[in-house]
């Protein structure tokens, strides 16, 4: 009740309650973009078999990895590409399966 | 009939789990169901000192569920509360010696025996929390009005969720003073945050300590705030959802009544 006479008159003061909140939420949003090594790994390994339907790549040389910034998050995958493959779809996902 | 389980549980480490579910347990026995409060911290139990049941063990959960005694034998019977029930934890095994298979097993005796089973689940979200987990049907999650707190809530909800186990918040140890001056989250910051349904806010109460000290149920204490907060969260979990959640209060209700009069605080009860 004083608080809220003081709010009238004055305008509400910095509560740190507003602080909590706000690093809360942006905790909570950081918790889910965190991605393990393992997953991490075995999304490396899928994009990998789905690129080499297409291009011929340096698999050793591929980097994958997740970029954080203030407001968001990237996913960055680098790889040099070695050729193009010439083949119709249909025979693509025939070297795809091959090489699993 | 077959008895229903609950899982108390909250990620993070001493928010009141075990008072909750000791508090909770009481109250549901109170209304006249045959409760059993089962401490699943297995190397660390505290639900029976919380009981004051300490000094009545002879088997405990891991005999139950090794198949040493009968469901039983490994209940400990309240002589305060008619029909409330502990089943406590082992304190020499560690955390592996219960699988969620064996969970399972003992929940299948426990919901013929039963009404109501709480199942106290330790702090974290490894082994201990997946045993304590493993056969319930509904959740009850506890937090704190405090960072760190609300974050773990909201993993262990996901968790929940993902286990197809509904999960229904109780915030506790809130301080009325502090939320008023803005220095604590409100109980509309922390629902706002986390996806899920309110159960109950249980303010913060030095008679809390004094149970715990002499052993009797929180409760049983008619002065305790949240004692009385407690059996209104057991009436609700009992299916009474109409009943109106309260929302602790700082100072008396003149001034609450005459500044909300005249604009300056918002009336504050809120129906489910």
């Amino acid at each position: 009740m004083l608080n809220g006479i003081f709010d009238k008159f004055f305008g509400p003061k910095k509560a740190s309650k507003d602080t909590a909140k706000k690093r809360l939420k942006f905790t909570l949003v950081y918790d889910k973009l965190e991605v393990s090594d393992d997953i991490l790994k075995e999304l490396q390994r899928d994009i990998v078999n789905v690129i080499s339907k297409y291009f011929e790549i340096d698999k050793d040389s591929l980097k994958l990895n997740i970029k954080k910034s203030e407001d968001s998050s990237s996913l960055e995958l680098n790889t040099p590409i070695l050729s193009a493959r010439r083949l119709s779809p249909a025979s693509s996902h025939g070297v795809m399966t091959g090489s699993r | 009939m077959e008895g229903k389980i609950f899982v108390v549980t909250s990620g993070k480490g001493g928010v009141g789990k075990t008072t909750a579910t000791a508090s909770i347990g009481a109250a549901m026995a109170m209304e006249g169901k045959r409760v059993a409060v089962v401490d699943m911290d297995i190397g660390l139990r505290n639900l029976d000192v919380i009981m004051g049941l300490e000094n009545r063990i002879v088997f405990n959960v891991v005999d139950a569920v090794k198949g040493k005694c009968k469901v039983r034998q490994a209940a400990i019977k309240d002589r305060r509360i008619d029909n409330l029930f502990l089943i406590p934890a082992s304190q020499s095994d560690n955390k592996d010696a219960l699988t969620p298979e064996g969970v399972i097993r003992l929940s299948k005796t426990l919901r013929k025996e039963f009404d109501v089973v709480l199942m106290d689940c330790p702090a974290g979200i490894e082994r201990g929390f997946e045993n304590a987990v493993a056969a319930a049907d509904e959740a009850v999650v506890i937090c704190t009005p405090e960072v760190s707190s609300v974050r773990d809530a909201d993993r262990v909800i996901g968790l929940l969720y993902s286990k197809s186990i509904t999960p229904k918040l109780v915030i506790n140890r809130i301080n009325p003073y502090l939320v008023e001056r803005g220095d604590m989250l409100s109980h509309d910051d922390v629902m706002e945050v986390l996806s899920v349904e309110l159960l109950g806010l249980v303010e913060m109460d030095d008679q809390v300590i004094v149970s715990s000290n002499i052993g009797i149920p929180l409760v049983m204490n008619k002065d305790s705030k949240a004692g009385q907060a407690f059996k209104r969260i057991a009436m609700r979990l009992n299916g009474n959802s109409d009943l109106p959640i309260e929302i602790p209060q700082y100072g008396n209700g003149f001034w609450r009544k005459f500044s909300q009069k005249i604009g300056l605080s918002k009336p504050r009860r809120i129906h489910a």
